[in-house]
């Protein structure tokens, strides 16, 4: 049995403590490190209860009903963010990447409570490749953001297009992971590649963060 | 056994239209580009979730709800671009033919709505009813006539595949489901054509 929250508690205590003596962006960083971990925490609580209310057995959940709930609430501490306090947009991208590799983060360490830590090469990869999927989704949602900032009207609709498009990049890279042999290596491979190919050849060009 | 195939053909061609859009927003830093790209993406996300849930697990998603979210993103993505490629205070023409794209959407809405979710469809109308709405308006449009022509072939395409979806079961080249998946299939570049000509405007 795994008593996620109180992982939550040990691991956030320190970033809460050094929150309040922090200043400027520094701090507002660690708020949404924090805000990706507590979403991470929520995420793991509905799922759970979705998955239960709606009959559907554990492999299922992992590509229909966990993309889902978790796309979502990561996006959550952003939309509050730009709602409440109108930032830039270099202000909102950091918020999305730092939420996005918060999540991820929390993610691993409960990974690592259930599977343990004695295989290199599975953490290597398991860090990596959902680290990768998040920091990507984050990437996406973020460029995304920027890309559709002067748009009133439909800023809402691109949003939840963007939203729609993530879930199904992770539904895709959760059933590819689930597999073995090639297909697992594939998918867990995906995100990276794809991080990678933007920083070595589109971020530099279009300049976007 | 066909529907894989065809489904594995049509990734193939948005793989080919991604490679070009992501080439183009590279170099030409335009937004139309990216747009197109994520129209593309989000389409062949869908079918490759499908297809992988059919070659992983056997069947097709418990749920539909996630390819579903795909195919809606795709759609508002191509609303998009059809906004950004024409002037935001685009006034000029009658809306009695625009206004009638949008009730003919809703109209099939609630005729779909005879063999799926009420949620979904009513969600598909409303898309389809704005996407039909914004491409007969700017049909006049010389920025974004091909887009607009590109959307309503499109459109008339999704409809052809669903009604024969729901009149038509067998696997076989025989339904026309497969035409006109094919059709929408070869449609699918078209987009690039139309992108290209409103960038150039």
């Amino acid at each position: 049995m795994n008593y996620i929250e109180n992982i939550y508690v040990c691991l956030a205590a320190p970033l809460i403590l050094a929150v309040l003596y922090l200043r400027g962006s520094s701090r507002r960083a660690l708020i949404f490190l924090l805000a990706g971990m507590t979403t991470c925490l929520l995420s793991a609580y509905i799922s759970a209860f979705a998955t239960g209310a709606l009959g559907v057995d554990f492999a299922a959940a992992s590509y229909e009903i966990a993309p889902v709930v978790e796309e979502c609430m990561k996006l959550l501490p952003i939309l509050f963010y730009l709602i409440v306090f109108t930032p830039g947009p270099k202000e909102a991208i950091s918020g999305v990447l730092m939420t996005a590799a918060g999540f991820a983060t929390f993610e691993n360490v409960c990974f690592l409570t259930d599977y343990g830590t004695s295989n290199l090469l599975r953490m290597v990869i398991r860090g990596f490749g959902t680290g990768a999927m998040h920091v990507a989704c984050g990437v996406v949602v973020a460029a995304g953001l920027l890309l559709l900032w002067d748009m009133i009207l439909p800023r809402a609709f691109g949003t939840f297009a963007l939203l729609c498009f993530v879930i199904t990049f992770h539904a895709v890279f959760n059933i590819f992971v689930s597999q073995t042999g090639p297909v697992f290596w594939i998918g867990s491979s995906i995100p990276m590649t794809l991080l990678l190919g933007y920083l070595l050849f589109i971020r530099k060009r279009i300049r976007l963060f | 056994m066909i529907e894989t195939y065809e489904n594995i053909l049509q990734i193939a061609v948005l793989a080919g239209c991604i490679l070009v859009t992501v080439i183009r927003s590279v170099e030409r830093k335009s937004s139309l580009w990216t747009i197109l790209t994520l129209f593309y993406g989000s389409w062949m996300l869908g079918d490759i979730y499908w297809l992988a849930c059919l070659a992983f697990y056997g069947m097709t998603p418990q749920i539909s709800v996630v390819s579903d979210l795909s195919w809606y993103a795709s759609y508002i993505f191509l609303y998009m671009l059809l906004r950004r490629a024409s002037p935001p205070d685009l006034t000029s023409g009658t809306k009695g033919l625009p206004l009638a794209g949008s009730i003919f959407a809703l109209g099939m809405g609630l005729f779909f709505m005879h063999w799926g979710e009420i949620l979904s469809n009513l969600i598909y109308a409303g898309l389809f009813g704005l996407l039909l709405y914004a491409a007969i308006t700017r049909l006049q449009e010389r920025r974004a006539v091909c887009l607009s022509v590109g959307i309503l072939v499109f459109c008339f395409l999704e409809y052809g595949l669903w009604l024969s979806s729901c009149f038509w079961k067998s696997d076989t080249a025989a339904n026309p489901y497969y035409w006109f998946d094919l059709l929408l299939t070869a449609c699918l570049p078209f987009f690039l054509f139309a992108t290209h000509k409103a960038v150039k405007e």
